[in-house]
Protein backbone atom coordinates (compact mmCIF):
# COMPACT_ATOMS: atom_id res chain seq x y z
CA UNK A 1 0.00 0.00 0.00
CA UNK A 2 1.09 3.47 -0.98
CA UNK A 3 -0.18 6.69 -0.76
CA UNK A 4 -0.50 8.77 -4.11
CA UNK A 5 -0.46 12.10 -2.83
CA UNK A 6 2.50 11.16 -0.70
CA UNK A 7 4.21 9.69 -3.74
CA UNK A 8 3.01 12.54 -6.17
CA UNK A 9 4.74 15.06 -3.93
CA UNK A 10 8.11 13.28 -3.64
CA UNK A 11 7.89 12.15 -7.15
CA UNK A 12 8.24 16.32 -7.89
CA UNK A 13 11.06 16.32 -5.43
CA UNK A 14 13.10 14.03 -7.00
CA UNK A 15 12.27 15.30 -10.40
CA UNK A 16 15.57 18.05 -10.00
CA UNK A 17 17.98 15.49 -9.20
CA UNK A 18 17.03 12.80 -11.47
CA UNK A 19 16.98 15.53 -14.62
CA UNK A 20 20.73 16.60 -13.52
CA UNK A 21 21.68 12.76 -12.73
CA UNK A 22 20.53 12.09 -16.83
CA UNK A 23 21.85 14.81 -17.78
CA UNK A 24 25.49 14.45 -17.03
CA UNK A 25 24.89 10.34 -18.22
CA UNK A 26 23.13 11.63 -21.34
CA UNK A 27 26.26 13.36 -22.15
CA UNK A 28 28.98 10.67 -20.97
CA UNK A 29 26.60 7.87 -23.27
CA UNK A 30 26.74 10.04 -25.93
CA UNK A 31 30.63 11.14 -26.32
CA UNK A 32 31.49 7.20 -25.08
CA UNK A 33 29.37 5.75 -27.56
CA UNK A 34 30.31 8.06 -30.70
CA UNK A 35 34.37 7.33 -29.40
CA UNK A 36 33.50 3.68 -30.57
CA UNK A 37 35.90 3.63 -33.47
CA UNK A 38 38.68 1.50 -34.43
CA UNK A 39 41.01 4.00 -34.69
CA UNK A 40 40.11 5.96 -31.53
CA UNK A 41 40.01 3.01 -29.95
CA UNK A 42 43.74 2.52 -30.30
CA UNK A 43 44.14 5.68 -28.75
CA UNK A 44 42.06 4.37 -25.35
CA UNK A 45 44.14 1.40 -25.35
CA UNK A 46 47.14 3.61 -25.48
CA UNK A 47 46.12 5.98 -22.43
CA UNK A 48 45.56 1.96 -20.85
CA UNK A 49 49.17 1.10 -21.66
CA UNK A 50 50.54 4.46 -20.42
CA UNK A 51 48.52 3.93 -17.06
CA UNK A 52 47.08 0.54 -16.96
CA UNK A 53 46.47 1.27 -12.64
CA UNK A 54 44.13 3.81 -13.11
CA UNK A 55 42.27 3.16 -16.25
CA UNK A 56 41.73 0.07 -14.25
CA UNK A 57 40.58 1.31 -11.17
CA UNK A 58 37.63 3.19 -13.47
CA UNK A 59 37.21 -0.43 -14.83
CA UNK A 60 38.57 0.61 -18.32
CA UNK A 61 40.57 -1.98 -19.74
CA UNK A 62 42.08 -2.63 -23.08
CA UNK A 63 41.14 -4.51 -26.30
CA UNK A 64 36.81 -4.27 -26.05
CA UNK A 65 36.15 -5.57 -29.50
CA UNK A 66 32.65 -5.17 -29.74
CA UNK A 67 30.55 -2.20 -29.39
CA UNK A 68 29.09 -3.60 -26.12
CA UNK A 69 32.04 -5.16 -24.87
CA UNK A 70 33.75 -1.28 -25.24
CA UNK A 71 30.45 0.27 -23.56
CA UNK A 72 31.22 -2.37 -20.69
CA UNK A 73 35.25 -1.09 -20.20
CA UNK A 74 33.96 2.79 -19.91
CA UNK A 75 30.64 2.98 -19.13
CA UNK A 76 29.47 0.09 -16.19
CA UNK A 77 33.03 0.43 -14.44
CA UNK A 78 32.50 4.04 -13.27
CA UNK A 79 29.99 5.95 -14.46
CA UNK A 80 26.78 4.02 -14.17
CA UNK A 81 27.59 2.96 -10.72
CA UNK A 82 28.51 6.22 -9.09
CA UNK A 83 25.97 8.35 -10.39
CA UNK A 84 23.05 6.70 -9.96
CA UNK A 85 24.68 6.14 -6.58
CA UNK A 86 24.89 9.75 -6.12
CA UNK A 87 20.93 9.99 -6.57
CA UNK A 88 20.04 6.97 -4.16
CA UNK A 89 22.77 8.43 -1.07
CA UNK A 90 20.69 11.91 -1.12
CA UNK A 91 17.26 10.47 -1.90
CA UNK A 92 17.48 8.14 0.35
CA UNK A 93 18.75 10.39 2.79
CA UNK A 94 16.04 13.17 2.22
CA UNK A 95 13.06 10.48 2.00
CA UNK A 96 13.01 8.93 5.64
CA UNK A 97 16.12 10.43 7.98
CA UNK A 98 15.74 14.12 6.92
CA UNK A 99 11.90 14.56 7.50
CA UNK A 100 12.60 12.66 11.48
CA UNK A 101 15.60 15.20 12.08
CA UNK A 102 13.96 17.64 10.67
CA UNK A 103 10.53 17.04 12.44
CA UNK A 104 8.22 17.07 9.50
CA UNK A 105 7.45 13.55 9.83
CA UNK A 106 4.86 13.98 12.20
CA UNK A 107 3.10 16.35 9.91
CA UNK A 108 2.77 12.67 7.98
CA UNK A 109 2.34 10.76 10.52
CA UNK A 110 -0.76 12.69 11.85
CA UNK A 111 -2.67 11.63 9.70
CA UNK A 112 -4.68 8.29 9.38
CA UNK A 113 -1.80 6.66 7.61
CA UNK A 114 -0.11 3.57 8.52
CA UNK A 115 3.72 3.94 9.10
CA UNK A 116 4.10 1.03 6.99
CA UNK A 117 2.41 2.84 3.99
CA UNK A 118 4.55 6.05 4.64
CA UNK A 119 7.58 3.96 4.25
CA UNK A 120 6.41 1.78 1.68
CA UNK A 121 5.63 5.26 -0.47
CA UNK A 122 8.95 6.73 0.47
CA UNK A 123 10.83 3.57 -1.03
CA UNK A 124 8.51 3.58 -3.83
CA UNK A 125 9.56 6.70 -4.94
CA UNK A 126 13.37 5.84 -4.37
CA UNK A 127 13.14 2.23 -6.41
CA UNK A 128 11.03 4.88 -9.19
CA UNK A 129 13.50 7.51 -9.58
CA UNK A 130 15.82 3.75 -9.76
CA UNK A 131 14.30 2.62 -12.54
CA UNK A 132 13.72 5.69 -14.64
CA UNK A 133 17.25 6.58 -14.66
CA UNK A 134 18.16 3.19 -15.73
CA UNK A 135 15.25 2.69 -18.20
CA UNK A 136 16.74 6.26 -20.10
CA UNK A 137 19.97 5.09 -20.01
CA UNK A 138 19.22 1.92 -21.64
CA UNK A 139 17.06 3.71 -23.98
CA UNK A 140 20.00 6.23 -24.64
CA UNK A 141 22.41 3.59 -25.47
CA UNK A 142 20.40 1.80 -27.75
CA UNK A 143 19.06 4.76 -29.50
CA UNK A 144 22.64 6.60 -29.92
CA UNK A 145 24.41 3.11 -30.76
CA UNK A 146 21.50 2.59 -33.06
CA UNK A 147 21.77 6.40 -34.78
CA UNK A 148 26.29 6.13 -34.75
CA UNK A 149 26.51 2.47 -35.68
CA UNK A 150 23.64 1.11 -36.61
CA UNK A 151 23.22 -3.34 -36.17
CA UNK A 152 26.90 -3.18 -34.15
CA UNK A 153 24.33 -3.31 -30.91
CA UNK A 154 24.03 -6.46 -29.19
CA UNK A 155 21.12 -5.39 -27.99
CA UNK A 156 19.58 -8.53 -26.10
CA UNK A 157 23.31 -8.52 -24.00
CA UNK A 158 22.91 -5.11 -23.10
CA UNK A 159 19.35 -5.38 -21.48
CA UNK A 160 20.47 -8.45 -19.82
CA UNK A 161 23.36 -6.60 -18.74
CA UNK A 162 21.40 -3.41 -16.99
CA UNK A 163 18.48 -5.90 -15.45
CA UNK A 164 22.34 -6.78 -13.74
CA UNK A 165 23.00 -3.43 -13.03
CA UNK A 166 19.39 -2.40 -11.78
CA UNK A 167 19.93 -5.58 -8.76
CA UNK A 168 23.09 -3.66 -7.82
CA UNK A 169 21.34 -0.51 -7.64
CA UNK A 170 18.63 -1.42 -6.18
CA UNK A 171 21.12 -3.74 -3.70
CA UNK A 172 22.80 -0.07 -2.68
CA UNK A 173 18.94 1.39 -2.27
CA UNK A 174 18.40 -1.05 0.46
CA UNK A 175 21.38 0.08 1.94
CA UNK A 176 20.83 3.57 1.71
CA UNK A 177 17.22 3.18 2.79
CA UNK A 178 17.79 0.99 5.86
CA UNK A 179 20.29 3.36 7.55
CA UNK A 180 17.86 6.31 6.25
CA UNK A 181 14.90 4.75 8.11
CA UNK A 182 17.04 3.49 11.39
CA UNK A 183 18.66 6.43 12.15
CA UNK A 184 17.11 9.82 13.83
CA UNK A 185 19.44 11.76 12.70
CA UNK A 186 21.16 12.52 8.98
CA UNK A 187 24.37 12.79 10.26
CA UNK A 188 24.28 9.20 11.32
CA UNK A 189 22.09 8.42 8.44
CA UNK A 190 24.77 9.84 5.83
CA UNK A 191 27.39 8.61 7.72
CA UNK A 192 26.47 4.77 7.16
CA UNK A 193 23.88 5.14 4.41
CA UNK A 194 26.64 6.80 1.88
CA UNK A 195 30.07 5.73 4.06
CA UNK A 196 29.26 2.03 3.12
CA UNK A 197 28.82 2.02 -0.75
CA UNK A 198 31.26 4.82 -1.32
CA UNK A 199 34.25 2.96 0.79
CA UNK A 200 32.79 -0.21 -0.68
CA UNK A 201 33.44 1.37 -4.27
CA UNK A 202 36.85 2.70 -3.39
CA UNK A 203 38.01 -0.75 -2.15
CA UNK A 204 36.59 -1.86 -5.36
CA UNK A 205 38.79 0.84 -7.51
CA UNK A 206 41.66 -0.13 -5.45
CA UNK A 207 40.78 -4.34 -6.25
CA UNK A 208 40.81 -3.39 -9.71
CA UNK A 209 43.75 -1.59 -10.07
CA UNK A 210 46.75 -3.31 -8.56
CA UNK A 211 47.37 -7.26 -7.80
CA UNK A 212 48.53 -6.55 -4.74
CA UNK A 213 44.90 -5.14 -3.37
CA UNK A 214 43.30 -8.32 -5.93
CA UNK A 215 41.86 -9.69 -2.52
CA UNK A 216 39.78 -6.70 -1.61
CA UNK A 217 37.52 -7.47 -4.44
CA UNK A 218 35.92 -10.47 -2.07
CA UNK A 219 35.27 -7.48 0.53
CA UNK A 220 32.65 -5.08 -1.47
CA UNK A 221 29.31 -6.28 -3.07
CA UNK A 222 30.32 -4.74 -6.59
CA UNK A 223 31.86 -7.93 -7.54
CA UNK A 224 28.71 -9.63 -7.62
CA UNK A 225 27.88 -7.45 -10.21
CA UNK A 226 29.72 -9.29 -13.48
CA UNK A 227 28.76 -7.41 -16.79
CA UNK A 228 30.76 -9.14 -19.01
CA UNK A 229 29.87 -12.64 -16.86
CA UNK A 230 26.83 -11.84 -17.55
CA UNK A 231 26.66 -11.17 -21.28
CA UNK A 232 29.35 -14.37 -21.55
CA UNK A 233 25.91 -16.21 -19.54
CA UNK A 234 27.79 -17.18 -16.96
CA UNK A 235 25.67 -18.97 -13.75
CA UNK A 236 27.95 -16.79 -10.94
CA UNK A 237 27.37 -13.74 -12.79
CA UNK A 238 23.49 -14.24 -12.70
CA UNK A 239 24.09 -15.42 -9.13
CA UNK A 240 25.65 -12.46 -8.14
CA UNK A 241 22.77 -10.34 -9.76
CA UNK A 242 20.11 -12.75 -7.77
CA UNK A 243 21.83 -12.47 -4.37
CA UNK A 244 21.84 -8.22 -4.90
CA UNK A 245 18.39 -8.41 -5.76
CA UNK A 246 17.32 -10.24 -2.70
CA UNK A 247 19.32 -9.24 -0.09
CA UNK A 248 18.09 -5.81 -1.75
CA UNK A 249 14.60 -6.67 -1.20
CA UNK A 250 15.31 -7.99 2.79
CA UNK A 251 16.79 -4.97 3.50
CA UNK A 252 13.72 -3.18 2.29
CA UNK A 253 11.53 -5.25 4.20
CA UNK A 254 14.09 -4.49 7.50
CA UNK A 255 13.51 -1.00 6.81
CA UNK A 256 9.95 -1.08 6.29
CA UNK A 257 10.20 -3.33 9.97
CA UNK A 258 12.17 -0.83 12.11
CA UNK A 259 10.67 2.54 11.03
CA UNK A 260 7.01 0.67 11.96
CA UNK A 261 8.85 -0.26 15.31
CA UNK A 262 10.85 2.73 15.85
CA UNK A 263 10.33 5.74 18.70
CA UNK A 264 10.30 9.06 17.10
CA UNK A 265 10.86 11.74 18.98
CA UNK A 266 8.98 14.41 16.85
CA UNK B 1 -16.75 8.56 29.58
CA UNK B 2 -13.24 8.67 29.39
CA UNK B 3 -11.96 9.41 25.99
CA UNK B 4 -8.14 9.95 26.77
CA UNK B 5 -6.98 7.23 29.16
CA UNK B 6 -3.58 7.24 30.68
CA UNK B 7 -2.58 4.20 33.00
CA UNK B 8 1.09 4.31 34.88
CA UNK B 9 2.83 5.88 31.77
CA UNK B 10 6.52 5.93 32.22
CA UNK B 11 9.04 6.42 29.69
CA UNK B 12 12.46 7.20 31.36
CA UNK B 13 15.24 8.80 29.68
CA UNK B 14 17.57 8.49 32.40
CA UNK B 15 18.96 11.22 34.88
CA UNK B 16 15.67 11.56 36.36
CA UNK B 17 14.59 13.01 32.85
CA UNK B 18 11.40 11.61 31.22
CA UNK B 19 7.90 10.60 32.80
CA UNK B 20 6.82 8.66 35.33
CA UNK B 21 3.97 6.81 36.03
CA UNK B 22 1.59 9.44 34.88
CA UNK B 23 -1.61 8.85 34.98
CA UNK B 24 -5.40 11.15 33.99
CA UNK B 25 -8.47 10.72 32.07
CA UNK B 26 -9.94 13.12 29.82
CA UNK B 27 -13.75 12.59 29.65
CA UNK B 28 -15.51 13.06 26.41
CA UNK B 29 -16.98 16.85 25.50
CA UNK B 30 -13.95 18.13 28.53
CA UNK B 31 -10.92 20.79 28.23
CA UNK B 32 -8.19 19.04 30.27
CA UNK B 33 -5.43 21.28 30.68
CA UNK B 34 -1.56 19.81 31.00
CA UNK B 35 0.17 22.47 32.68
CA UNK B 36 3.97 22.20 33.83
CA UNK B 37 7.13 24.49 33.11
CA UNK B 38 9.26 23.65 29.80
CA UNK B 39 10.88 20.01 29.80
CA UNK B 40 8.31 18.84 32.43
CA UNK B 41 7.18 15.90 30.48
CA UNK B 42 4.08 17.38 28.59
CA UNK B 43 5.56 16.69 24.75
CA UNK B 44 6.73 13.55 26.03
CA UNK B 45 3.33 12.47 27.40
CA UNK B 46 1.82 13.83 23.74
CA UNK B 47 4.33 11.60 21.72
CA UNK B 48 2.75 8.58 23.85
CA UNK B 49 -0.82 9.56 22.38
CA UNK B 50 0.37 10.15 19.09
CA UNK B 51 2.08 6.94 18.72
CA UNK B 52 5.41 8.38 18.18
CA UNK B 53 6.39 7.15 21.21
CA UNK B 54 5.79 3.20 22.87
CA UNK B 55 5.23 3.18 26.45
CA UNK B 56 8.26 1.63 28.37
CA UNK B 57 5.75 0.72 31.00
CA UNK B 58 2.18 1.93 31.10
CA UNK B 59 -1.06 2.06 29.05
CA UNK B 60 -2.77 5.04 27.44
CA UNK B 61 -5.99 4.58 25.03
CA UNK B 62 -7.80 7.47 23.09
CA UNK B 63 -11.33 5.78 22.63
CA UNK B 64 -10.47 2.32 23.57
CA UNK B 65 -7.80 2.63 20.86
CA UNK B 66 -4.57 1.73 21.81
CA UNK B 67 -1.77 4.93 21.02
CA UNK B 68 0.61 2.79 20.15
CA UNK B 69 -0.67 -0.21 17.90
CA UNK B 70 -3.54 0.86 16.11
CA UNK B 71 -2.62 5.28 15.86
CA UNK B 72 -3.71 5.04 12.71
CA UNK B 73 -7.18 4.33 13.08
CA UNK B 74 -6.57 7.02 16.04
CA UNK B 75 -5.76 9.18 13.74
CA UNK B 76 -8.79 9.48 11.65
CA UNK B 77 -10.88 11.86 13.94
CA UNK B 78 -7.89 13.34 15.81
CA UNK B 79 -6.61 17.03 15.42
CA UNK B 80 -3.04 17.84 16.45
CA UNK B 81 -1.23 20.88 16.86
CA UNK B 82 2.79 19.93 17.28
CA UNK B 83 5.08 21.67 19.99
CA UNK B 84 7.17 22.92 17.40
CA UNK B 85 6.10 23.62 13.41
CA UNK B 86 8.02 21.90 11.12
CA UNK B 87 6.19 21.64 7.89
CA UNK B 88 7.52 21.07 4.20
CA UNK B 89 9.36 24.20 3.58
CA UNK B 90 9.67 24.63 0.24
CA UNK B 91 6.03 24.05 0.32
CA UNK B 92 3.80 27.27 -0.19
CA UNK B 93 0.98 27.86 2.33
CA UNK B 94 -1.63 26.37 -0.18
CA UNK B 95 0.09 23.97 -1.36
CA UNK B 96 0.99 22.70 2.71
CA UNK B 97 -3.27 22.33 2.89
CA UNK B 98 -3.74 21.49 0.22
CA UNK B 99 -1.54 18.50 0.31
CA UNK B 100 -2.32 17.91 4.15
CA UNK B 101 -6.06 17.32 3.19
CA UNK B 102 -5.43 15.33 -0.09
CA UNK B 103 -2.96 13.29 2.43
CA UNK B 104 -6.02 12.40 4.35
CA UNK B 105 -8.24 11.64 1.55
CA UNK B 106 -10.37 14.07 2.81
CA UNK B 107 -12.53 15.38 -0.39
CA UNK B 108 -13.37 18.62 1.16
CA UNK B 109 -11.83 20.00 4.26
CA UNK B 110 -14.67 21.27 5.53
CA UNK B 111 -13.73 23.94 7.76
CA UNK B 112 -10.84 24.86 6.39
CA UNK B 113 -12.27 28.39 4.61
CA UNK B 114 -13.66 29.46 8.29
CA UNK B 115 -10.42 28.99 10.10
CA UNK B 116 -8.56 30.62 7.42
CA UNK B 117 -10.49 34.15 7.54
CA UNK B 118 -11.16 33.19 10.94
CA UNK B 119 -7.11 33.68 12.03
CA UNK B 120 -6.40 35.48 8.84
CA UNK B 121 -3.70 33.38 7.65
CA UNK B 122 -2.51 34.15 4.32
CA UNK B 123 -1.17 30.93 2.86
CA UNK B 124 0.81 32.51 0.07
CA UNK B 125 4.32 32.49 -0.18
CA UNK B 126 6.50 29.75 0.95
CA UNK B 127 6.32 28.14 4.28
CA UNK B 128 10.19 28.83 4.82
CA UNK B 129 9.61 33.04 4.25
CA UNK B 130 6.15 32.67 6.86
CA UNK B 131 6.67 34.50 10.47
CA UNK B 132 6.24 32.04 13.43
CA UNK B 133 3.15 33.37 14.43
CA UNK B 134 1.79 32.58 10.75
CA UNK B 135 3.26 28.84 11.00
CA UNK B 136 1.20 28.72 14.19
CA UNK B 137 -2.04 29.79 12.66
CA UNK B 138 -1.08 27.10 9.40
CA UNK B 139 -0.89 24.58 11.98
CA UNK B 140 -4.21 25.52 13.92
CA UNK B 141 -6.12 25.24 10.08
CA UNK B 142 -4.49 21.40 9.59
CA UNK B 143 -5.36 20.50 13.27
CA UNK B 144 -8.70 21.45 12.76
CA UNK B 145 -9.88 21.24 9.46
CA UNK B 146 -10.83 17.92 9.08
CA UNK B 147 -13.41 18.45 12.24
CA UNK B 148 -11.80 16.13 14.44
CA UNK B 149 -13.82 14.53 17.84
CA UNK B 150 -10.67 14.59 19.65
CA UNK B 151 -7.73 17.67 19.79
CA UNK B 152 -3.97 17.88 21.21
CA UNK B 153 -2.76 20.45 21.15
CA UNK B 154 0.55 21.42 22.31
CA UNK B 155 1.22 24.74 23.24
CA UNK B 156 -0.93 26.05 20.65
CA UNK B 157 -0.92 29.60 20.74
CA UNK B 158 3.29 30.06 21.25
CA UNK B 159 3.23 32.88 18.73
CA UNK B 160 -0.13 34.08 18.69
CA UNK B 161 -0.47 37.76 19.50
CA UNK B 162 -3.13 38.64 22.32
CA UNK B 163 -5.79 39.16 19.64
CA UNK B 164 -5.26 35.98 17.87
CA UNK B 165 -4.89 33.88 21.45
CA UNK B 166 -8.61 34.91 21.95
CA UNK B 167 -9.77 33.92 18.92
CA UNK B 168 -8.18 30.68 19.46
CA UNK B 169 -9.62 31.02 23.22
CA UNK B 170 -13.13 31.36 21.27
CA UNK B 171 -12.57 28.44 18.91
CA UNK B 172 -11.54 25.82 21.87
CA UNK B 173 -15.23 27.20 23.23
CA UNK B 174 -16.66 26.45 20.43
CA UNK B 175 -15.32 23.09 20.25
CA UNK B 176 -16.32 22.35 23.53
CA UNK B 177 -19.92 23.37 22.85
CA UNK B 178 -19.56 20.97 19.87
CA UNK B 179 -18.59 17.94 22.10
CA UNK B 180 -15.26 17.66 21.38
CA UNK B 181 -12.76 16.44 23.80
CA UNK B 182 -9.82 18.08 24.00
CA UNK B 183 -6.66 18.12 25.71
CA UNK B 184 -4.64 21.43 25.92
CA UNK B 185 -1.11 21.29 27.03
CA UNK B 186 0.29 25.21 28.16
CA UNK B 187 2.71 26.61 30.45
CA UNK B 188 0.79 29.67 30.37
CA UNK B 189 -1.40 29.91 33.26
CA UNK B 190 -4.43 32.40 32.30
CA UNK B 191 -5.02 30.31 28.78
CA UNK B 192 -5.91 27.12 30.66
CA UNK B 193 -7.96 28.98 33.22
CA UNK B 194 -9.73 30.54 30.45
CA UNK B 195 -10.48 27.13 28.59
CA UNK B 196 -10.42 24.61 31.05
CA UNK B 197 -12.15 22.63 32.79
CA UNK B 198 -9.59 20.53 35.08
CA UNK B 199 -6.13 20.65 35.22
CA UNK B 200 -2.83 18.27 35.33
CA UNK B 201 -0.33 19.96 36.54
CA UNK B 202 3.03 18.33 35.85
CA UNK B 203 6.63 18.39 37.36
CA UNK B 204 9.95 16.76 36.54
CA UNK B 205 7.87 14.45 34.67
CA UNK B 206 5.34 13.13 37.78
CA UNK B 207 1.92 14.48 37.42
CA UNK B 208 1.35 16.90 40.89
CA UNK B 209 -1.81 17.13 41.03
CA UNK B 210 -5.26 16.66 39.10
CA UNK B 211 -8.46 18.58 39.81
CA UNK B 212 -10.94 20.75 38.80
CA UNK B 213 -10.55 24.72 38.31
CA UNK B 214 -12.63 25.58 40.88
CA UNK B 215 -11.28 22.94 43.22
CA UNK B 216 -7.89 24.61 42.73
CA UNK B 217 -9.02 27.73 43.27
CA UNK B 218 -11.09 26.86 46.55
CA UNK B 219 -8.29 25.17 47.49
CA UNK B 220 -6.10 28.43 47.67
CA UNK B 221 -9.18 30.78 48.49
CA UNK B 222 -8.79 32.84 51.66
CA UNK B 223 -12.24 34.20 53.60
CA UNK B 224 -11.09 37.13 55.60
CA UNK B 225 -13.70 39.12 58.38
CA UNK B 226 -12.95 42.33 58.45
CA UNK B 227 -14.60 44.81 60.93
CA UNK B 228 -15.65 48.32 60.08
CA UNK B 229 -16.36 51.62 62.07
CA UNK B 230 -19.51 51.12 61.17
CA UNK B 231 -22.01 49.57 59.11
CA UNK B 232 -22.64 51.71 56.38
CA UNK B 233 -18.82 51.45 55.62
CA UNK B 234 -18.84 47.85 55.82
CA UNK B 235 -21.60 47.42 52.90
CA UNK B 236 -19.12 49.79 50.74
CA UNK B 237 -16.62 47.83 51.73
CA UNK B 238 -18.57 44.47 50.74
CA UNK B 239 -19.33 46.23 47.16
CA UNK B 240 -15.66 47.04 46.37
CA UNK B 241 -14.18 43.95 47.13
CA UNK B 242 -17.15 41.63 45.96
CA UNK B 243 -17.90 40.60 49.65
CA UNK B 244 -21.04 40.35 51.73
CA UNK B 245 -21.35 42.79 54.86
CA UNK B 246 -23.47 42.07 58.17
CA UNK B 247 -23.33 45.09 60.68
CA UNK B 248 -19.93 46.72 60.86
CA UNK B 249 -18.54 43.37 59.51
CA UNK B 250 -17.62 42.46 55.84
CA UNK B 251 -16.52 39.39 54.43
CA UNK B 252 -14.13 39.17 51.86
CA UNK B 253 -12.30 36.44 50.15
CA UNK B 254 -9.05 36.91 48.18
CA UNK B 255 -8.97 34.22 45.10
CA UNK B 256 -5.09 33.29 44.25
CA UNK B 257 -4.23 33.38 40.35
CA UNK B 258 -3.49 30.14 39.04
CA UNK B 259 -0.31 31.38 38.57
CA UNK B 260 0.45 31.10 42.64
CA UNK B 261 -1.43 28.02 42.69
CA UNK B 262 1.09 26.63 40.04
CA UNK B 263 3.78 28.20 42.06
CA UNK B 264 2.89 26.54 44.99
CA UNK B 265 2.99 23.46 43.26
CA UNK B 266 6.40 24.07 42.21
CA UNK B 267 7.95 24.72 45.52
CA UNK B 268 7.57 28.39 44.92
CA UNK B 269 10.35 27.89 42.56
CA UNK B 270 9.68 29.42 38.95
CA UNK B 271 11.06 27.29 36.06
CA UNK B 272 10.78 29.75 33.07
Amino acid sequence: MINRVLYGYEMKNSGKLLLIIAAVLSLYVCVIVSMFDPELMTTLDSFVEVMPELMAAVGMRAGATTLLGFLISYLYGFLLLVFPMVYTILRSNALAAKYVDQGSMAVLLAAPVKRSTIAATQLWVLISGIAILLVYVTGLEILVSHLLFPGELDIPGLLNINAGLVCLHLFIGGVCFLFSCAFSETKYALAFGAGIPVVMFVLQMLANAGEKARALRYVTFFTLFQPDGILAGEAYAFAGAGVLLLVGIALYLAAIAIFCRKNLSL
Amino acid sequence: MSVIKIADLTRDYGNGKGIFQISFRVEEGEIFGFLGPNGAGKTTTIRHLMGFLRPQSGKCRIAHLDCWKERDRIQEFLGYIPGEMNFFEDMTGWEFLNFCARYRGLREPSREKELMDRFEVDPRGKIRKMSKGMRQKLGIVTAFSHDPQVLILDEPTSGLDPLMQNRFVELLREEKQRGKTILLSSHMFEEVERTCDRVGIIREGRLATVDTIDTLRKRHMRTYTVTLDNPKLARAFARDFGGSASGNKARVTAKQSLESIFLHYYGGKRHD
